[in-house]
């Protein structure tokens, strides 16, 4: 493979957190909303959490059809493009982020909209604000999630990304063409470097949480 | 504060009454102790009586105006008057101090020095700085306590206050609770056991099972 593996993971990294940040910011907004009532919640989140078993061969196919130049958003010029495997990712991790999200919001928006009435006060305001401090750790869980989801995704990437080296080449297709051809060492040391990241993240995000957001 | 409630009812699943029927008076100043054995309805009723919950049926009638009937915004302004302490205590992220002062920040009026009476009051002074999930669950209860104490209720209604709670402590919260009646407040107190401190400063005891009012007692 002409590309370095630094391309290759620097890459990567660029298009799963655009993806997952995208995703998660989605995902808390579709939370706050499912949030609010307990039916919505009930409703919903099933839902949410049958399309995280979806293939990302199938999201992937699906993007596929909206951007090739016959389909509906043809007209962007997105597809083998960096940007059409983000959208691919997004799809990917956000059904998983308000899965994990829905119902925490939930439980805890009407735990701490209880405890507010019982000092004498009401306003949503003061509500979402006490809520959304007690869901730090959630939330950072849920951001993992959608992160681990989109970086670790290979569907999406190869069909509406092409894997193209130099280009939109990332960890898991570069896995698949170096296995394709033969070449399992490489492969297994691109494998190592994924999981190497996913950890690092991880770790990272939830030193920072508990350091500075929860403590 | 007078807090009427006249055929009050609730269901929480649609299926089972928690509370039947009840018609009854919190006729202002004094400590009204509901007592009853375990599901008999009291957080039920204190929660109606602290104008936390709505009912199924019947009306909740504050000073005789129906609570309930009331826009949002009248509704703040009764609610502004009233405290409830849960029995299991209810802590958010933060510091014991951060969690004591929780009643009052929210209401937007922080008395620096009430709180530290509370504080020094309940023993909580050393463990102020401490993350609430670090709490016992006697320290978790008084921070609680302190919360609503702070926040100077004319209604305070507190559910099992003395579970958790130790000697001391508990003595600490009887004299506030009828110094709190004492100065014109109301204090409700749902128990399942008549506390022995409790016996001599309280004017009523209301007898609740299976979420109807069996008896209501004078006794002060």
């Amino acid at each position: 493979m002409a590309e370095g593996i630094l391309q290759v993971t620097a890459r990567s990294l660029y298009i799963s957190a655009v993806a997952s940040l995208a995703a998660f910011a989605a995902a808390v907004l579709t939370s706050s909303y499912l949030a609010r009532s307990r039916r919505r919640v009930e409703l919903l989140t099933p839902v949410f959490e049958s399309l995280v078993g979806v293939p990302t061969t199938v999201v992937g196919l699906l993007v596929y059809m909206l951007l090739s130049p016959r389909g509906p958003l043809g007209f962007l010029k997105l597809l083998y493009t960096p940007y059409a495997v983000m959208v691919g990712e997004f799809l990917v991790a956000l059904p998983a982020a308000v899965a994990y999200m829905a119902r925490s919001f939930h439980t805890v928006r009407e735990g701490v909209r209880e405890l507010v009435l019982s000092l004498g006060v009401s306003s949503e305001g003061v509500v979402s604000a006490l809520a959304l401090r007690e869901l730090a750790p959630t939330l950072l869980t849920s951001y993992l999630v959608a992160f681990s989801r989109a970086i670790g995704e290979l569907g999406v990437a190869l069909i509406v990304g092409g894997g193209i080296e130099g280009y939109t080449n990332v960890l898991t297709t570069a896995i698949a063409l170096q296995a394709s051809i033969g070449e399992y060492e490489e492969a297994i040391w691109t494998g190592l470097v994924l999981i190497a990241i996913t950890v690092v993240v991880a770790l990272a995000v939830r030193f920072l949480g508990e350091r500075v957001l929860w403590r | 504060m007078e807090v009427a409630l006249r055929g009050v009812w609730h269901s929480y699943d649609g299926r089972t009454r928690a509370l039947r029927g009840v018609e009854l008076v919190f006729a202002g100043p004094g400590i009204y102790v509901v007592l009853g054995p375990n599901g008999a309805g009291k957080t039920t009723l204190l929660k109606i009586a602290s104008l936390i919950l709505k009912p199924s049926g019947g009306s909740v009638l504050v000073d005789g105006v129906d609570f309930w009937g009331l826009s949002e915004g009248e509704r703040d302004v009764i609610r502004r008057r009233v405290a409830y302490v849960h029995d299991k205590p209810i802590l958010l992220r933060g510091s014991a101090r951060e969690n004591a002062a929780l009643g009052m920040r929210i209401r937007g009026e922080v008395d620096e020095a009430l709180l530290e009476h509370y504080m020094r009051r309940y023993g909580l002074t050393d463990v102020e700085g401490l993350p609430a999930s670090r709490l016992s669950a006697g320290q978790a209860k008084a921070v609680t306590l302190v919360r609503a104490l702070t926040v100077r209720p004319k209604l305070l209604a507190l559910d099992e206050p003395f579970a958790f709670l130790d000697d001391s402590r508990a003595r600490t919260l009887v004299e506030d609770i009828a110094r709190i009646a004492e100065g014109g407040g109301t204090v409700l107190v749902a128990t399942h056991y008549m506390y022995r401190e409790l016996r001599d400063v309280v004017s009523y005891v209301v007898e609740i099972i299976s979420g109807e009012v069996r008896s209501v007692a004078k006794l002060r």
